[in-house]
This record gives structure tokens, sequence and C-alpha cells, in this order.
């Protein structure tokens, strides 16, 4: 039975403030400063949850994070582990995984068929009869899976926040060796940052005796005088990725729930002292059997008396001093089981809290409690991380670190013992070097940049690394005192089925694990590897020395995925004139990073009125990119396929654009607006990769050409004016440009003024078909220039059209989309670029490949496709079949209802034997109807001739 | 030397259980010979379905499938463990539906249950041009008979109901492509059952030997190694074994293995991560994949949420992982499902995966005799493992290249006849 | 999250960069065979260990630049 003590001296539990929860629905107090555990047991509470496998009753063992039976929900958070969660006033606590309650659990039959259910019994049954598996096993399975609840119904209304920190040393554990390191590394001008998983610093001092607290509370006040020393509790390192990237988790904010600190550290500084290693016995795992530091955390820090005449187990002077903090409790200490004589514990008995304890010698003692102290495991997940691969010592029964990155010391327990004199010295000397190696690397970074902005004191000398080893104290290997007992207490696996798994060959300890899936829970090996390594080494007669252990892997503690996420910041581009569209009601189309208005009511009618009227569109998406300097041409030559050389200041002209092997990767135009100055247009979405495909032509193939590039993007908002009566319509808005037809042809570009707003570029372009010109005004007038056209063209019927009606005029005028009509295969031959492919060039992109599409003859063929019945209108994507046969021949790329044309009308790729016009060929709609189609000459449904444009 | 197998049942659990009876070892231990018929380097799902079916289909015994480290402990024990057959070209569709086909039969195949959950497989729209290639795999699918369509936000979320389909996300919803026969198997299991049954039927396998060089003579390089010469066998640490045929079922090493006889590969390496989160109850009942978003995600029986990405940008053989992935990751989760971010990360982990410029594998005979190659798998070689035995063995057993694969020959890349999945396979799980 | 020295911005995340992959010699398009052109396309040493690689300062100064990686450990030297 376990209860609250009275005072104790070092407790850390304020009992002047009481707070309010429930467990399992029943009310129940703690003070601030209880774990959530910490307050259920001491108010009595001795089961806190049920076993995975076989739902037996679990209880604390070692009262911190990787307490394996400590997994509560609170509120909606499931797997909380109560053993290092901090209480807080008025939340709801359950046990998990139970059914119909904690106390009643009815998955206990699976105890019945425990001696069944042994390793990888699942891969072995199930099999028949085959129907069973997938409906009736599986679910069973399912019902069974253990955890908490997540509400996944509603959004989660916790914030969570990320911050990044430079900080030239990180020290991982605020115990007395990682305080010391980061006194000494502040004291060497090193700005530091330390990092305690604990709600406090100190380390083991915390439940020491008097005169360790009282060294604690003398390095911390250190601590707090060193303004270069930023302190983390109840924060955890979670990992170091290379070049000594480190994830620290910090659950102490004030405002986030849980926030992700992201450092960039010069030196990481290891200190996390040692994980106590539970001991394998049968019964090893019923409410009542403690580790050491469990009991001693339980008395020390929160005044709990874990319960009432103790058997101790001990191999360690630490688990001497838990008698002394058990006696000092008032626990009757019955009997002290001594490893260091070869004493051992053979068997706890008990179902829902230890009643007896058998010996190995034959004796039966009755006591509640179960103290062990069987030795250490050193938690080198972060060294791995660093690509240690740490050594097993047989002397010392642990492992140490073997080989360390420059950027990384380890110092404290992971590396030696000591008294505390010996290990605030190690921290010492480790903080002086890492100081050192981070201050010489704050240096070189800064004297790394081409703009130099050199410090002005040399480099540090580099400081040696002379420290002297701590001792690695002799301790028995106590692992297991029989082949009973579980090894990994999360996931039910007992010794048994270890060496079972070894016996039908899964006997490396990776195969193991995947076998038994030992270590595969929520401490993740922290508590069960070594014991694991032990018992396999045993199994099959191999030194636990070459066994080696699974390889630990980040996070070192879990995550939560809004942590991880923080505040989702995933922004869309707008142009000047979207708050207009959204104004007037257009419907909001997502488009890769942008939003545009895809129609305002009825994308038909804003089409036609295109082809009737004058429409204009916001096509600011469109990638622009302004190229200056006397040698544009030569790169405009490099990256498109035809020629640029030639082309007139005033004039514009169209371009495609492949990749090194000939696929079709973009198109737009490009006009010459002076000698020297250009402005390219690419597709919406690929406006980036063209930025960059020139600075790489630029700067790699030819570093001596005169080009500077700049994207224009967003600086300009570009405006689509279109139909017949869109040259009317400028006429009224532009004064400095002679629109008619002969002195502003097709093809062109001027500069001018529109509505008043000086340097537009205007370019007579007709991606629609109709008479059109595109406007690029600088964005601050955009609105003003938008306004001033829908007020002028009121008499012109000028609406505003969307991205839907564009679609729709370009597929009835059959001018192709890249990345819509052509795929990550198409080259230029297939969408019927013959004359815009200069094959004689010296260079550009793709020349060979370009050369050998042209003597390809298996090429798909982009065609204009209408389908006889003139009302059928095939899914974008269906398939173009050989007749009856399944055989695919093609498929329709784009396809709509021409609102002009009052018929279906599509664009498909198509086998070339297929593709000649008036050829006969079969679509098979996505309701499993063929229906018949046939191909039309060239691209256009609608005025191939042009004359709409050309007026 | 083939040994008659013992049978896993039901029956046989009770049986062990009552009496206590100690079960066989699942493979043999044996000494390395001083040569084989076929070497298989790579003890993965790959090279370990093709000893089986060579054994098994062709009565080819005399093998040995070598690792540098234990049975799947490559990409077959890192992936997510999702399988389907609703590929892009048709090509592809009819390879993947007999990979699924053999896994749909492997429990009884091999009698060991691989816990293959067939539980329907989601790939999410979020854009106009991704629901266009949905309707074009779904056509294309159903034309082989691949039970595959496109489905609405509504149905979408009839099938995972923790996903948000309202329109005023960033990356809203817009459809599916929803693929029933697909789901996740336990990846291990495959490993284990093919390697128990080849086992039995003779073949050797031998853990820890790592393949130091591939031993050539008649080549056109002066140490007898590249084109035109033939393979004679291999060095391990372990010594040296002779074999007309050397077989190549690496994934993450493939460059390295195919330099050893001289053979260039249109490979780069690139790690794949992965992650899993504490278990909870179960809610999510299908296999959920964002293109897009590049992420997928299954739940296990256990209760565990397994996440993948698509690889990583920089090509590397490092397989460390990184905080970004799980950043990214858990940012576009919650995207997807917004009320879960209570749910914990657990572990990252990271595998190698060989990317090709198509995005399709590289099988069959090479320019040197006697060294064959199954490599080039990128994301997507457990799916195709069973298959790939399948026809890797036929290749080798009859000499003629097996007809599923024709398309994947090595010459594709200097023929320019690549295959066309590259639109759709760039976050294909 | 590597930190990769960008010539002109120094030591950045590798995030505000992007990765072109190894250097490829170029064959003359002029002169190649498609084989040869192919084998530019499509081969790759994809060497475990020191490669020379470029890579594109995306969010800072826009240089392409080389450095050599070890692929096998990720460590970096030189520009």
């Amino acid at each position: 039975m376990m209860s609250r003590l009275p005072q104790q001296e070092n407790e850390i539990i304020n009992r002047s403030i009481e707070l309010e929860f429930t467990w399992n629905g029943k009310p129940y107090t703690g003070y601030e400063g209880d774990t959530i555990a910490s307050a259920l047991a001491a108010s009595g509470v001795e089961v806190f949850s049920r076993s995975m496998k076989y739902h037996r009753p679990r209880g604390i063992m070692t009262a911190n994070h990787w307490d394996p039976g400590l997994a509560v929900q609170v509120d909606d958070e499931p797997n909380v582990r109560s053993g290092s969660r901090r209480l807080e006033a008025n939340t709801t606590v359950s046990a998990q995984n139970v059914w119909p309650s904690l106390e009643h659990d009815l998955g206990t039959l699976n105890k019945v068929v425990g001696r069944f259910i042994s390793s990888g019994f699942y891969y072995k049954t199930f099999m028949r009869p085959r129907f069973f598996w997938n409906h009736i096993y599986q679910r069973v399975l399912r019902k069974f899976a253990p955890g908490g609840k997540i509400h996944w119904q509603t959004p989660s209304t916790s914030t969570y926040d990320k911050r990044y920190v430079h900080p030239d040393v990180l020290i991982a554990g605020g115990g007395p060796a990682g305080m010391s390191a980061a006194i000494s590394a502040a004291d060497q001008g090193a700005s530091v940052l330390l990092v305690e998983m604990e709600s406090g610093l100190g380390g083991h001092l915390r439940w020491g005796d008097t005169s360790e607290i009282s060294n604690m509370k003398s390095l911390i006040k250190e601590i707090e005088n060193r303004e270069n020393i930023e302190v983390l509790t109840d924060s955890t390192v979670t990992g170091r990725y290379d070049h000594n990237w480190v994830s620290v988790m910090q659950r102490s904010h004030s405002i986030t729930r849980e926030r992700l600190i992201k450092a960039r550290v010069g030196t990481l500084v290891v200190a996390p002292g040692l994980i106590e290693r539970p001991y394998i016995f049968k019964g090893n795992d019923i409410p009542g059997v403690m580790l050491s530091g469990a009991v001693r955390r339980l008395i020390n820090l929160w005044a709990v008396k874990p319960g009432q005449r103790a058997v101790v187990f001990t191999a360690n002077p630490e688990g001497d001093s838990a008698i002394r903090d058990l006696q000092k409790a008032g626990v009757e200490v019955a009997e002290v089981v001594d490893a260091r004589k070869g004493q051992r514990i053979v068997a706890a008995v008990g179902k829902k809290r230890v009643k007896s304890v058998e010996l190995s010698d034959g004796r039966s003692i009755d006591a509640d409690l179960v103290v062990v102290a069987a030795g250490w495991t050193a938690p080198t997940s972060l060294l791995n991380m660093a690509g240690d691969k740490p050594e097993y010592d047989q002397k010392a029964a642990r492992y140490f670190p073997k080989e360390l990155p420059d950027d990384v010391l380890a110092t404290g327990g992971i590396v030696g013992n000591g008294d505390f004199n010996a290990i605030c010295e190690h921290g010492n000397e480790t903080g002086k070097i890492a100081a050192n190696r981070a201050l010489k690397l704050r240096h070189q970074r800064q004297t790394s940049t081409a703009w130099a902005r050199n410090p002005n004191t040399p480099s540090p000398e580099r400081i040696e690394d002379l420290r002297n080893s701590l001792v690695r104290e002799e301790h028995p290997e106590c692992y297991y005192s029989t082949n009973q007992g579980f090894v990994d207490f999360s996931e039910d696996v007992k010794y048994s089925d270890l060496v079972q798994a070894a016996q039908e060959g899964f006997d490396s300890i990776e195969l193991m694990k995947r076998y038994t899936t030992a270590t595969m829970g929520p401490a993740q090996g922290k508590l069960e590897t070594v014991n694991a390594a032990a018992v396999l080494a045993n199994s099959i007669g191999t030194p636990l020395a070459e066994i080696g252990t699974t390889i630990w892997r980040p996070p070192f503690a879990p995550i939560t995925l809004g942590a991880l996420a923080g505040r989702i910041f995933e922004p869309t581009r707008r142009s000047a004139l979207q708050d207009w569209h959204e104004e007037n009601g257009a419907v909001p189309l997502l488009a890769g990073q942008w939003v545009r208005p895809d129609h305002y009511g009825d994308a038909n009618a804003e089409a036609l009125n295109v082809r009737n009227n004058v429409g204009i569109i916001d096509v600011t998406p469109l990638g622009k990119i302004e190229l200056q300097g006397k040698d544009v041409s030569k790169l405009l030559d490099q990256v498109y396929t035809n020629r640029w050389e030639s082309l007139q200041i005033g004039k514009v002209r169209y371009g495609v654009m492949v990749e090194e092997d000939g696929v079709i990767s973009d198109d737009g135009v490009t006009g010459r607006l002076d000698d020297d100055r250009w402005l390219m247009t690419t597709t919406s979405s690929g406006a980036g990769a063209v930025w960059e495909k020139l600075e790489d032509w630029l700067q790699t193939s030819s570093n001596d050409w005169d080009v500077c590039i700049t994207p224009v993007t967003g600086g300009l908002t570009s405006i689509n004016v279109a139909g017949p009566n869109s040259r009317s319509l400028l006429e009224k808005l532009v004064n400095d440009v002679d629109l008619s037809s002969e002195s502003f042809p097709y093809f062109s570009v001027r500069e001018g003024t529109v509505a008043e707003v000086e340097n537009c570029i205007i370019w007579r372009i007709g991606f629609t078909g109709e008479l059109s010109y595109e406007i690029h005004v600088p964005s601050g007038y955009a609105l003003h220039v938008w306004e001033s056209l829908l007020l002028a063209g009121k008499d012109l019927g000028c609406a505003p059209f969307g991205v839907e009606a564009q679609r729709i005029l370009r597929l009835e005028k059959g001018h192709f989309i890249v990345g819509q009509d052509t795929d990550g295969l198409t080259k230029a031959p297939t969408v019927g670029l013959n004359n815009l492919v200069k094959l004689d060039k010296d260079d550009m992109v793709g020349l060979p490949e370009l050369a050998d599409s042209f003597t390809n003859d298996r090429l798909p063929v982009l065609v204009a496709v209408q389908t006889d019945d003139t009302k059928v209108v095939p899914e974008e994507a269906a398939q173009i079949l050989n007749g009856n046969s399944n055989e695919i021949l093609g498929r329709v790329t784009s396809s709509r209802m021409s609102p002009t044309l009052k018929r279906s009308i599509c664009l498909a790729q198509v086998a070339p034997e297929i593709s000649q016009p008036e050829s006969k060929i079969t679509i098979l709609l996505a309701t499993g109807e063929r229906v018949p189609a046939t191909v039309l000459s060239g691209h256009a449904h609608f005025d191939p001739s042009g004359s709409r444009q050309n007026v | 030397m083939k040994q008659s197998r013992y049978k896993y049942s039901a029956l046989k659990l009770l049986k062990h259980g009552l009496t206590h009876g100690d079960w066989p070892r699942m493979w043999s231990s044996n000494e390395l010979n001083s040569s084989y018929d076929v070497i298989i380097i790579g003890g993965g799902v790959h090279g370990l379905a093709t000893a089986y079916y060579l054994a098994q289909n062709h009565g080819i015994t005399n093998v040995a499938v070598l690792d540098k480290g234990y049975l799947g402990g490559g990409g077959s024990g890192r992936n997510t463990a999702i399988v389907r057959s609703n590929y892009l070209t048709p090509e592809g569709v009819a390879f993947y539906d007999r990979s699924l086909t053999l896994y749909n039969e492997m429990a009884h195949d091999l009698n060991l249950n691989v816990m293959f959950s067939r539980r329907g497989h989601l790939t999410l729209a979020h854009t106009d041009s991704a629901l266009r290639t949905m309707h074009w795999r779904a056509e294309v699918n159903k034309l082989q008979g691949i039970d595959s369509s496109v489905i609405d936000p509504s149905e979408v979320k009839k099938e995972a109901p923790s996903l948000d389909v309202s329109s005023n996300t960033r990356y809203p919803i817009l459809g599916a492509l929803f693929h029933p026969p697909g789901g996740i198997i336990r990846h291990d299991a495959v490993v284990w059952g093919y390697a128990r049954a080849a086992d039995h039927l003779g073949v050797h396998l031998h853990q820890q030997t790592e393949v130091l060089d591939i031993l050539c003579e008649g080549g056109e390089q002066s140490n007898g190694k590249g084109p035109g010469g033939k393979v004679t066998g291999v060095r391990t640490n372990k010594g040296d074994i002779s074999a007309p045929i050397v077989v190549n079922c690496t994934a993450g090493w493939s460059s390295l293995i195919s330099n050893m006889v001289g053979v260039d590969l249109p490979i780069t390496t690139h790690p794949l991560q992965a992650a899993v989160t504490e278990p909870c109850k179960t809610f999510l009942p299908t296999v959920v994949v964002s293109g897009s978003l590049h992420v997928y995600v299954s739940q296990t029986d256990r209760g565990e949420l397994v996440f993948g990405a698509s690889v990583d940008p920089v090509g590397t053989y490092r397989i460390n992982g990184t905080l970004e992935f799980t950043e990214e990751l858990a940012g576009h989760v919650l995207e997807l499902m917004p009320g879960i971010a209570e749910m914990r990360l657990l572990r990252q982990w990271a595998g190698l995966c060989d990317m090709t410029p198509d995005y399709s594998p590289v099988m069959g005979f090479t320019s040197v005799e006697g060294f064959l190659v199954d490599v080039g798998w990128g994301t997507y070689g457990f799916k195709a493992g069973p298959v790939s035995g399948e026809t890797m063995a036929e290749t080798i057993a009859t000499g003629k290249t097996a007809e599923l694969i024709q398309s994947f020959n090595i010459e594709r890349f200097s023929t320019g006849d690549l295959v066309g999945e590259k639109g759709a396979a760039a976050v294909g799980h | 999250m590597i930190v990769v020295p960008c010539p002109n911005c120094g030591p950045r995340s590798s995030s505000d960069l992007r990765n072109c992959g190894e250097v490829v010699d170029r064959p003359n398009p002029k002169n190649a065979t498609i084989e040869e052109w192919r084998s530019y396309l499509y081969l790759r040493e994809n060497l475990a260990s020191w490669v020379k690689e470029t890579w594109y300062c995306r969010t800072g100064c826009r240089k392409y630049f080389t450095i050599e990686r070890n692929t096998a450990t990720n460590e970096i030297r030189g520009q």
C-alpha cells in the first residue's frame, strides 16, 4: 500500500497548492510539483495499466518517463507518460487499453491462452480458413490494439510552435556533469543551452542526501549567475542529426503545449547520466516491483511511501542508498539481497500487488515491495546518431562510448563513475573543450564567406582533449536470475520468447527484435535492449559483447505530430487583383502556389463574351523574367529550341523548352523590348524552374555571357484583354502607342501608358484565338488599370473572365498546355513543333535527343479530336482503344463542351497510325461505353486560319 | 537437399503450447560451399524470392543467397509494407498485378501467415492535374481488369473518416483513386517465409557474408571485367566461391556491386525515410497516399500509424534520417487529418532507394555474361518482390528474359525506350 | 539538415540550397553519338565516397557551385 509521507526535507511538491483531477471517473487530489503518477500513488493507486498482450496489471516500476506501466489518457491526449508528466488541475485522467475497467479487464483472458501465444504465434496460424483472416481474425487483432484514444473527429485545439537557436554548446542533461560543463563552457565565452528532461536541474542529486542537495544548489546558483547559459527543463534532446543539427522538445513553454527547438550546435555535450535497468525474474512485472531509482524518487521528491515491507535486491551503492531512504520513510526492510555476494531474487508472488518474494536460497519472505538495483544502461542514443558504436565492458556491466566525432563530447555517468568532485571535474574539462571547439568553428564560419565579415580576433588555439577518464566501477552482471519473467514490459515479451526465437533461427539481435517485437514499444529499448541482448547471448552461448544492441533511432523520446508540424505555414500566392476577384463573385481555384479566379458564375458566358465582345483576365501567375545584357539571345538560343538573334526590337516570339533528354518542359512568349532588354514569360508552374535553368546555363556553360536575370512575376500584374472589341477598348486608355494593326501587328510588343500608368508592357498575342493584348502593369497600379478597363469597356461589353473560360477558349483554338497535353515523356515532334526546332545550332539543351526524336516514327501525336456524337464529352484521360479490343492507342488529354461550336472538342495523344486527319478512332468513356470519334487536321477546332486574331 | 518442411498450423501451436516443445529452426545454417550454380547477392525479398522460385519452379537448388548483414535487413525490413497494382502503364499494371496475386496466395504457398491485410488503397488528388492522372490510371487499370476507380470527396470520407475533405484547406481533397485490392502486409514475414521455403528446398542462406569482389574474365577492362566478359564467381569475407551465374538483387548498393563487374547503371541512391507513431485505438481503415503532400500513411493492427514520404532530395548512402523529414511529414499528415496532433512520433528510420530515370527497375541480362541484375527499384521494390523473384528465376533458368520484365531491360537507356511510369510514380505508394 | 558552404553566402542549411547531383561531363552535343549522350543523361558513378557535386544557392545568391561531399558520411570539403 502506498501513501503520502509527512514532509520530506527536499521534496519538490508544494503542499499549499492542491490540484484536483479525476482518475477513471473518480475525484483525486495532488499537489503542485507532483507527477500524475506520484499523485495517484500518494492516493493509494497501485494498478495504472494493463499490459499489451496478457493484460496483466502494471504499476510503478521506474517512476520516470520510461516507466512502461504508466501510460495513461489525459483528456484528449493518449499515451501520456504519467511517470514524468506534471499534474495539472482539472484534468481527466484514465487508464488505457482496458475493457470494461482497469480493475476487471476481460483481456486477462489472454493470459489463459498465454502459453500458446509465444513468439511469432500469429505467423504460424490464422491461415485457415482463408476467409477468416480478412474478416474475423484481423478484426479481433485490431480490437486488441494497445494505446489510448485519439480524438480524430475534431481538430486539435492545442498550440504548437518552433524555435531556432544557434548555441555554441548544447548540453543534453542537467546533472552535475552537465551543469559543470555548462559553467566552464560559459566561462570560455561560449553561448550555452542546457537541456534537462526532468522538471528541475540536478540529475540524481535531486533525490540524494543533504550534502548532495547542497552541492546541487551551489551548481544551480553558478548557472543562474551566468547570462550566457540558457536552461530548459522538462525538455528533451530528441535527436542529433548530421552537422550537429539538434532537436529539442520543450514541454515547459508557457503558451505552447510542446515546442520543437531546432539548434545548429557548435559542440554537443552528451551528459544524460544512466538509465536504471530492470532485472529478469519470475513476477518481475507485478505492481510493487520497483527499481531503486523509483523508490528514491517517490520518497524524496514527492514524499510517497512506496510500500510497507520491502525486500531490496542491490548490486550497487545506489541500491544501498535506497535502503536508507526506505528506512527513513518508515518502510520495513525485511531483507537485503546483495548481488555482490551472489544472492539473487528468484520470484515475486502476487496478483495486483506483490505479496511475497522467493530468494535463491529457497526462502520466501512476505513483502509488498521489491526494490531492484541491478545496474545501468547507458543511454547512448545521441552518440549512436553521431556515428558511435558503443562497446560493452563486462567488468562494469554496461556499454561505453567508443569513438565520437569532433563536435560531440560525452561526460558524466555515460562515460564512467566517480564521486561528486570527480564528475564535476570531468564535466568542467569537457565544457572547456566543447567551448574551444565551438568557438573555433564559429570563427571559421565567420571567415568563410566571400564578403568576409572577418572577426577581429584570431581563431582560438585548439585545446587538446587531455581529460582524465572517469573510472569504470566494477559492477556484477545482473540481467536475469532464472529463465522466467519479462524482458520487455511494454511488449509483454518474456525470457522464454527470446529463447524460442533464437532456437528458431532468429539468433541475431535485429532478427530477434523483429520476430519477438522486444524493444519496439514506447521505451524503444531504453529499459530492455541490454537485457534482451543478455538473454540472447546466454541462449546461443555467445559473449554479450559480441551480440551488439539494436540500433537506437531518433527521437530519443516521442514527439507529438503537432510539435513537429509547428504552426503550419503553407501560404498561397495572390495577385494584386485577387481581392477584387473575390469581392466580385469569383470562385477561387487553387493552382499550384496561386489562388486564381476559376469563374465568376458562368464560364461559358464568359467565354462567349470574349468571342463576341471583349473580356479581361488576370494572368499574373504567368512566370515573367526580365533579361538584360548584350548576350540574351545567346542564352535564349541555348534554352529554347528555336532561334532568337534575329528577333527585332518590338517583336515577340513563341518558344518551347526541352530538357537534356528532349522532353518538353515549358513554353511561353518572349519579347524584345530594346536592344539588350527582353521579357520572357513561362508557364505558371514552371516559373521557378525556368529561372533556375537560365541561371544554370548562364553560370555553368558560359560565364562570359553578358546577361542579367531578374524575375518579375509578382512585380508585374498581367492582364489579358481579349475579344473583337479589345483594340477599341485599349484605344480609350492608351494614348502613346499606335494600336492599329499596321503599326502594332500580331506578335509585337510596345511599351506605353495604360490608364495613365506609365511603363506598361503591352504585347499582342492570342492564346484565346481572338484579337488580344496582354498588358503587364506595375503591380501597385494593377487595380486602377483593371477597374479602368472595366469602366471604359462598359459600352463594349467588357467583362472579366476566369481560368475555366480561358481553358475553353484555348482548347477551341487548339493551343496545348505543357503538363496537361504533354507528359513526362512527350518530345517535340508529338506536339508538331517541326518549325520551332532548329537542329542546326551548335548547342542547345537536349540537342542530340531533339535530333533523334525527329527520326523516331513511333512517337505519339497530339491531334484535335471530335466525337461523332457532338454531345458526348469524354473525360480528360479517357483511353483511346483499337476498336473493340483493349489495346491502348492513346488518350484524351483535354476536353470540353465548346460554347462557341456547341459541340464537344478534345485534344488527344494518339499512336502515329491513327493520327492522320479523318482517322476514325474509338474512345472509352468512364461508363465503359465506347464512342466513335474523328481526328481533325491541325490542332484548332475553331478558326484554324487565325482570321480572328490577325485583324 | 530437399527436406520435409515442418508445417505450421493452429493445431501445432496448441501442441507446442501444451508440451512446451521446441519449434524447429525456420532455416538452417550451412557451411559456405566452394561453388554454386547460382549466387544471389542480397538476402531481401527479391533475392530470397528468386532463390525460392529457382528451386520451386525450375528445380535449380544449388543456389546460395549472400547477405552482408541479416536476412531482410535492407529495404525489405525498412519499407512501409504497402502493396498495390494500380500503376499507370499497361506493362506496370500487368507486372504488379502478378505480384499482388502471389502475395494473396503467399500464406498458403509458403505456410506462413504474412498477414496480408487487403484493406483498400486511396491515392488522394489535390489538384485538377492530379485528378486527371488518377483518371488516367483508373482507365488503364480497368482495361487490365484491376479494381480501381476515381471516387469523390464524400466517398473518400466514407473510406477514411479521419480525413478532412472540406474545401477550405490549403490542399483540398478533390477526389481519390480507390484501389480495393491494395493493402499492407507484414514485410518481415514475407522475408522469413521465402527464406524458410527456399531453405527447405535446399538453397543455402549465408548471412554476415559480404561480397568484396566479383570475379570475371574476358571483359574489355584489363582485369577481365567489363562488357564482353563473363563472371566466374565472387570473393566474400568468408572466402571465394565460384559460380557461372551471379545475380545482383541488392538495393542501396546496386551501383557498387555492379561496379565490381564493370557494368554501369543508370542509378542514383537516395534515402527514403519512414516513421511510426505510438499506438492508439484504430481509426484509419485504409492506406492513404497523397502525392502532392509527399506522404503515405496506414495504421497497423497494433494501432501504430506508419508513415512514409518521397525520397530525400539529396543523394547519399547515409541513412541516419533527418529532422526535416519528420517536420514536413507531420505538417502534411495534419493537413490531411487535423485531429491527430496529439499522436506522438515514436521512431524514424531510413532505407536506401536506387532511383532510375524512369521510375522503373532494371532487370535481366547485362553486357557481362552470367551477371544479371534485379535493381533500380526506387521506392516500390517490396511490392514487386514476389513477381521479380518469379521472373528472374525464369530468366535465369531458361536463358531468356521473361515476358513480364522485357520492358525493364538495361538497353532502354541507350535506345531511349524509357518506361512511362515517370508521371505517376514520384510518390507512388 | 547538413550545412553547405556557399562561396558567397557562407555556410547555409541545405534546405536553402538545391542539390543538383554529381558533376557529369557534358559531351559536345554537336558531335556526340546518341549513345554517348544517353550515357551522360542516365549513367552515374553513384559512389559511396567523395563525390564532386553541384549545388544551387536557391534562396541566397543564386550561384551554382561545386563542392566535394562524402556520400557515405555527408562530410563536406573544399570548394
